[in-house]
This record gives C-alpha cells, sequence and structure tokens, in this order.
C-alpha cells in the first residue's frame, strides 16, 4: 500500500513538473506574442504619421493649382487637379482610421469624460456629413433628444462613433434615402441612453451582424467591392462604446435598411 | 510693406507648399525646419504671424513660444498645426497660447482667410 503510494507520489510529481514547464513554455510564447503585437501596433501608429505628412504636402500642392493660385486653369484641367485633391482627402481619412484604431488597440487608451449634450454633438456631426448627404439627396433627421439630461463621457470618441455610423448610413443608403437618429432611455431608473441611427439602405444579413464589429472584416471584401475602405470604423466605434460600459449592435432587413444602435450609462458618477 | 510670417515645420515638403502658397498671396514668408531655427530667425526678423507644427525634432513646438517671448520676439499671433485632432492637444496648444489650431493638412482657403483675420 505504502510502497504503491510512493509511485504514485513520484509519477504526480513528475507529472506536475511537466505540467509546469508547459505552463512556462505558454506564457513564453504569450509574452513573445504580446511583445510582438505591441510592435505591430508602434508601427502601424508610425507609419500612418509618416504617411500624413507627404500626403498632406500633396493637398496643399493640388489645392494650390486648383484654386488658380499660379494661374488660371480650364475646366478639364480644373477637374483633373480636384481628382487629386478629393482622392487624397479620401486616403487621409483611411489613415486617420488606422490611427484611431491604433490608438484605440493600444492598452494606454484613456477616456477624459466631460458633460455634454448628445443632441448637440449630434447635430454637429449631421452638419459635417451634409454635404454628401445633399449629394445623395439623403435627408438627416433627429427625430427628438431636445430634453435629455447631459452625458458625462468622453465627447471626442463619442462623436467618433456618431461621425462612423452616420456616414455609414449615407454612404450604404441609395439616392433619396432617409437617415435618422433618435433617442430613448432604458433600464429600470431611465439609467441608461438608447441611441439609434437608421437608414433605408442595403441593410446587412443577419448573418453579418457580428462580423461588421470586428477588426479589418467587411461584408464583401472582393477586390470589385463597390464600398471601400480599411474594415475599422464598426471596431473602433465598438472598442469605444465598450471603453464606455455601453454595448453596441445592428438590427437589419436586407434592402429595407439598417437600425443601429449603441448604449451609454447615465449614471456614471461625475470626477 | 507685405506682412511677415514664419513657417516652423520640419518637412520640407509642407514647407514648399505652404512657402508657395503665402507668397503666392503677397506675404513675406521666412522657414524654420527647427526649435533653434526659429529662434535665430525670429531674432533675427520678427514675425507678425507663425504657423507652427507642434512636434520638431528637437522638442515639442509648443516651447518655442516661450522662448520668443523671452526675446521679446513673439508673433502677434501663433497659428498651431497638428496632425492629432483631439481635444486634449487642442487645449494644450490655446493654453500655450495659440491663438488658433488646425489639423493637418489645413484646406488653404480656410487658413488663407484665418491668416488675414489675424493680421487684420
Amino acid at each position: 500500500m505504502s510502497m504503491s503510494h510512493r509511485v504514485s507520489d513520484a509519477a504526480l510529481t513528475k507529472r506536475l513538473n511537466a505540467l509546469e514547464g508547459k505552463a512556462r513554455e505558454a506564457q513564453k510564447t504569450i509574452d513573445d506574442l504580446k511583445s510582438r503585437d505591441a510592435l505591430k501596433t508602434q508601427f502601424l501608429s508610425n507609419i500612418s504619421h509618416d504617411l500624413r505628412t507627404p500626403l498632406a504636402a500633396i493637398i496643399t500642392h493640388a489645392e494650390i493649382l486648383r484654386d488658380g493660385m499660379l494661374g488660371e486653369l480650364n475646366q478639364k484641367q480644373r477637374d483633373s487637379v480636384s481628382g487629386i485633391v478629393n482622392g487624397g482627402q479620401q486616403l487621409l481619412d483611411m489613415i486617420d482610421e488606422i490611427l484611431s484604431y491604433v490608438r484605440s488597440a493600444s492598452d494606454q487608451v484613456t477616456l477624459l469624460p466631460t458633460e455634454f449634450s448628445m443632441a448637440d454633438l449630434v447635430d454637429q456631426v449631421k452638419l459635417l456629413n451634409q454635404p454628401l448627404a445633399a449629394k445623395k439627396h439623403i435627408t438627416i433627421e433627429r427625430l427628438n433628444g431636445d430634453d435629455l439630461p447631459l452625458v458625462f463621457a468622453d465627447r471626442d470618441k463619442i462623436k467618433h462613433v456618431l461621425a462612423n455610423l452616420i456616414g455609414n448610413a449615407i454612404k450604404f443608403t441609395n439616392n433619396g434615402g432617409r437617415a435618422w437618429i433618435s433617442f430613448s432611455r432604458r433600464g429600470r431608473d431611465e439609467e441608461e441612453l438608447l441611441v439609434e441611427i437608421g437608414d433605408t439602405g442595403r441593410g446587412i444579413a443577419r448573418a453579418h451582424y457580428d462580423l461588421i464589429f470586428r477588426e479589418f472584416a467587411q461584408v464583401d471584401a472582393s477586390p470589385s467591392r463597390q464600398h471601400h475602405g480599411t474594415g475599422l470604423g464598426l471596431a473602433i466605434a465598438r472598442r469605444f462604446v465598450e471603453l464606455h460600459n455601453g454595448r453596441i449592435w445592428v438590427e437589419s432587413e436586407l434592402k429595407k435598411g439598417s437600425r443601429f444602435f449603441f448604449t451609454l450609462p447615465l449614471n456614471v458618477p461625475r470626477a | 510693406m507685405p506682412a511677415r510670417i514664419l513657417i516652423v515645420e520640419d518637412s520640407p515638403l509642407v514647407t514648399d507648399a505652404f512657402s508657395i502658397l503665402l507668397r503666392e498671396s503677397g506675404y513675406d514668408v521666412d522657414v524654420a525646419g527647427t526649435i533653434a531655427e526659429a529662434v535665430e530667425v525670429a531674432k533675427a526678423r520678427p514675425a507678425d504671424l507663425m504657423l507652427l507644427d507642434i512636434s520638431l525634432p528637437d522638442g515639442d513646438g509648443l516651447d518655442l513660444l516661450d522662448q520668443l517671448r523671452e526675446q521679446n520676439s513673439l508673433p502677434r499671433a501663433t497659428l498651431a498645426m497638428t496632425g492629432h485632432g483631439d481635444s486634449r492637444t487642442r487645449q494644450k496648444c490655446l493654453d500655450a497660447g495659440c491663438a488658433e489650431v488646425f489639423l493637418k493638412p489645413v484646406g488653404i482657403s480656410e487658413l488663407l482667410r484665418r491668416i488675414e483675420h489675424h493680421l487684420a
């Protein structure tokens, strides 16, 4: 009896040592992957920042030409140079999105909460999107929200979320469609603000509801896809909402439209 | 006498573009690529207005404001240019004494309008 105990003790010790060895190896792999991930993040951050500078110069030079500061251009020349400005601007927006993603992905991301009116912020973002909406004859409407309490959150980050959702609503809605923003309060003590951004656009299949919030994911990732982008916008939006202890999701019907929702707690203690 | 503008920016690509823009608009333009260079240029030829990139190879561009103040060559207005649009950076620039903060790239018509406003 005592003999078999000794044998089994020895076997257990051996097994324990083997497991500890494996755990050490696994930890080493985790540390290694973490440091590689940090390197990749740093690389993305540096390269995005460095791409901005020459691009800024290209856009400025093209604007100088377009605005006739070095001599009047004819219509065809002006159209062509406007193409450089617009293309550069689009590229710049994509670089900025990558930068936002990199910053949101780093561990040091912190919230700088202040008190502000959501309705005012929505109106600001609406105004920024007005030129594109007007071009597509899409109406953007804020349906309510004048009587909401002030929220205590990181204004820049919530603005980013709204800009992404409202921008998408316009991007994926055909000419003459509608987009809207509305608010409601949820919870037993109405302690949660629910923000809805809806559109009458092309819609999203149920199978893609989760996919669209993942990094680098696009419903149509083929080279011939109609809409190009980094595939980071909604992943950043999700991260920013979750940093505020909120949730974000979509409800949609193909060819009818989409309704994106996100929540923000209203009972946040003021610092 | 045209108003004099000092551009402090380390990328020659960007200073070239702004120099063309501002000279074509009738301003007298000086360029510096570092804080140290800007201190020297401003001492020799004080500017009426400064376009300042806040990240420079030899330090935080905002420190330049203190140095220029000390040697009495601070321009009437400083317009900061930054690659970061966050409100913390914006506030830091305003606290340091910048009149305005622009996110790069700055649209040229907006920039010219604001420069004219500050020199009026």
